[in-house]
């Protein structure tokens, strides 16, 4: 392709791209009524971030992740920012089917798309990327960002966390990767400096759980939407910015809750959300289910829940045991369905569906995210067994799906409404 | 009531165990001087040697004293001397269970205090690989065994065998760190010596040397390294389940997250990935309640005194804490 050729495809990639972003962030601003006004904060943010481009962090040193295993915290003491490159994008979607087998899933294939594309003003020059070994998807796009250009980190996630072999692997590999930022940025991980990150992404989480609380209100004081906006915020948003925007929005949610102010109707069925994570602008599945008349009220995902929620304990605050426990924090508990066992992720979504009062889990899988379509059958049988009603939804980022989707949407709401009145 | 519990539940658990343990030494190991005796019963290691210190003495001392008996007087007036001394030791534990062990045992306090002198001289710690571990543990049974047993062979010669030779008596004392180490905090060095008397003698108290010098170096880099081993430790938890302290956990809030267990200095891993018991109370458990303090989530943890819950894991304890500690 020639030079000017290749500005022009840029171009309209990035057209292309800020309106199936406008689109999609329209649809969750404009299509319901009475959201926050906190909200504004996000809806701003990403009109600015996705339909106009802007670089969230300036001239900031920018590292790249690819999961939620990877301990930011050590990003952000070596003087850099983490930003989580998993892309839910339609257009790159289609321009990353050009580098993966065309069964593969859309997320994987996005980011891909996302990188190959040099539209996206996420990473900076380095182009350093730590990705993690966790799907074999993942695994080999690790592989092939290498080939597009990109400096990348191969951080080894042992594949089941029972193991106290595991827990060591893993923790030495984390290790790793932090000897391995410091080259890359040439800082030093001081102990002051990785106390000051923890306890700044345990603000974070701290404002994410005060959210997450909110929700369990009988009378759903904000809309899984806008929640998993926010939650999606956090892969590239300025973190103390986030954080008080979050702190704010808590606030009002609050004052909601005191007035006794539903963001959905009475009745409206409660859902918990699961599966494959939902990453703007593919909102598609959760903008569905609210629209239909039914409110998230929780979700199981790492786009948000799992991202945000786990804590890490310091026990001695010195170096040697911080970065230990970082690692602890991201294996252990973790529900992701590329370990072994599902037990934890069976367990988890037990106690989400009794403490939120659900009424329904809906499961969303990517087409082609083998692990997530695997595990459907024994969490499916596991939530009938305990009484809870479920919906598997296989869908990708393509548009073509709407209508067959919200048909099954429609229908499942509609049962839950029905037993709701039996009961 | 609930501004009460969350202040508790928000406590700082290391500050409050200092200042208690720190209690329990001056009491234990000083409170002789003050008149005070607490008998002859307590299941923790308020060492006999630490004369006039001592405000009572280690169950362990009489225990080997008492086992030190012919058959037939068993069932005599001595006999029953056993059965109080046991009775009221089983009293002590039914309240505190092994809450003596993370508060007030002046031994554990001692190697707790190397356990802060090497953090704040920034020095790993090191950790047991769980496979030799599960299998070092248990020698605190063999030596409880021992410390019963060997006295009673003394005394009685079984299966037509001698009798062990008489300077075995308080064969476990001979090698317990305690005889030294606590005796040494009032200025008394006499029990730093190897008692060349007869060889016996001389083997047993030349361990137990060893074993002091092993004591300083492990407890230096590993926490609570001689609570592995104890005897007195392996004798609470026999009956531990009775007791009216517990350490409860709700495994339906557990996510398994692991923050107990880093902080758990006796890598007591169950008490993260258990989550079917509802009572875990391990044999190595000190009942420091570190875990407890550790959990984020509400009231997956809690120790509870007669099923009241008196401290219990929160969210808002457990940022409390982070932010508080992460700020120094
Ligand atoms: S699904 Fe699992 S592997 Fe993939 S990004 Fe999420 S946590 Fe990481
Ligand atoms: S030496 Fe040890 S076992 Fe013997 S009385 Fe002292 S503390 Fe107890
Ligand atoms: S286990 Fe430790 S704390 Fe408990 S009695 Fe033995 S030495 Fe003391
Ligand atoms: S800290 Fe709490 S939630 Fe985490 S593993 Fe322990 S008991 Fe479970
Ligand atoms: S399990 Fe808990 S109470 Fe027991 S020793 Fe470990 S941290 Fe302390």
């Amino acid at each position: 392709m020639s030079a000017e050729a290749q500005v022009k495809q840029i171009e309209m990639v990035r057209r292309q791209l800020s309106r199936e972003s406008a689109e999609a962030l329209n649809k969750i601003e404009k299509d319901f009524p009475d959201n926050p006004k906190s909200m504004d904060y996000f809806y701003d943010l990403y009109r600015r971030v996705h339909c106009e481009g802007e670089a969230p962090h300036g001239d900031k040193k920018v590292i790249g992740t690819t999961c939620v295993q990877v301990p930011e915290e050590l990003i952000y003491a070596v003087g850099a920012v983490p930003v989580r490159l998993c892309n839910g994008s339609h257009t790159f979607d289609q321009l990353g089917a050009e580098f993966m087998p065309a069964k593969s899933c859309s997320l994987v294939k996005a980011t891909l798309g996302m990188l190959s594309s040099e539209v996206a003003s996420w990473l900076d020059q380095g182009g350093d990327i730590v990705n993690v070994t966790t799907c074999d998807q993942k695994t080999k796009a690790g592989r092939l960002m290498e080939e597009a250009g990109y400096r990348v980190h191969h951080l080894e996630l042992p594949p089941s966390k029972e193991s106290e072999a595991a827990r060591t692997y893993w923790q030495s590999n984390v290790n790793g990767f932090a000897r391995s930022l410091e080259s890359v940025t040439g800082h030093k991980i001081t102990r002051n400096g990785l106390r000051d990150a923890i306890v700044r992404v345990g603000r974070a989480q701290q404002a994410y759980r005060r959210l997450h609380r909110l929700r369990m209100s009988p009378l759903a004081p904000i809309l899984g939407k806008d929640v998993f906006l926010v939650t999606n915020a956090y892969f590239f948003d300025d973190i103390d910015s986030w954080t008080d925007a979050v702190e704010v929005l808590n606030d009002e949610i609050e004052r909601r809750c005191e007035e006794g102010f539903g963001a959905a109707q009475r009745r409206a069925p409660r859902i918990l959300f699961t599966g494959s994570p939902p990453i703007f602008p593919n909102l598609k599945l959760p903008t569905l289910i609210e629209q239909s008349g039914a409110v998230i009220v929780a979700d199981e995902t790492c786009s948000a829940n799992r991202m945000l929620y786990d804590v890490v304990n310091v026990d001695e605050w010195q170096l040697y045991d911080m970065v230990d426990a970082l690692a602890d924090r991201a294996l252990k508990p973790c529900t992701c369905p590329i370990f072994v066992s599902d037990e934890d992720r069976k367990r988890r979504l037990l106690e989400l569906a009794r403490t939120f009062a659900v009424d329904g889990v809906v499961y969303q899988a990517f087409s082609g995210c083998q692990v997530f379509e695997m595990e459907q059958r024994s969490i499916s049988r596991f939530l009938a067994d305990e009484g809870i009603p479920s919906l598997y939804v296989e869908t990708d980022y393509s548009p073509d799906d709407l209508g067959q989707l919200s048909t099954r949407i429609e229908a499942f709401i509609e049962s839950l409404k029905a037993r709701r009145r039996r009961k | 009531m609930n501004r009460f519990r969350a202040f508790i539940n928000g406590a700082d658990i290391r500050r409050f165990r200092f200042w208690v343990q720190l209690g329990f030494f001056f009491l234990l190991v000083y409170g002789g001087y003050f008149m005070i005796n607490l008998g002859q019963s307590l299941p923790t290691f308020s060492c006999g040697f630490n004369q006039p210190g001592r405000a009572g003495v280690c169950y362990l001392l009489p225990l080997q004293h008492q086992t030190h008996i012919p058959w037939d007087s068993i069932i005599s007036g001595r006999g029953l001397g056993i059965l109080t001394g046991l009775l009221t030791f089983l009293a002590w534990l039914f309240v505190f269970n092994k809450a003596w062990c993370g508060y007030a045992c002046p031994l554990g306090t001692i190697q707790d205090w190397m356990t802060s002198l090497r953090q704040k001289l920034g020095i790993r710690y090191a950790t047991y690989n769980l496979d030799w571990f599960t299998r070092l543990k248990k020698i605190k049974y063999i030596l409880l065994i021992l410390l019963i047993v060997i006295p009673f062979l003394m005394a009685n010669s079984v299966a037509g065998l001698p009798k062990l030779p008489d300077d075995m008596g308080t064969p476990f004392c001979k090698i317990c760190p305690a005889r030294m180490v606590i005796p040494a905090m009032t200025g008394d060095f006499s029990q730093w010596t190897v008692d060349f008397s007869t060889g016996t003698a001389a083997a047993m108290t030349g361990l137990g040397m060893l074993v002091l010098g092993i004591f300083f170096v492990g407890g230096f880099i590993n926490k609570r390294f001689f609570c592995f081993f104890c005897p007195m430790s392996a004798l609470h938890s026999l009956f531990s389940k009775v007791a009216l302290l517990k350490l409860r956990k709700d495994g339906s809030k557990c996510t398994r997250c692991g923050d107990c267990y880093r902080a758990c200095d006796m890598q007591i891993r169950e008490i993260a990935d258990d989550v079917e018991s509802t009572t875990l109370v391990k044999d190595d458990c000190m009942m420091c309640f570190k875990c407890v303090a550790a959990c984020p989530e509400e009231g997956a943890l809690k120790a509870s005194f007669m099923n009241i819950p008196i401290y219990e894991s929160t969210e808002a304890g457990f940022f409390k804490r982070m932010t508080k500690r992460g700020k120094k």
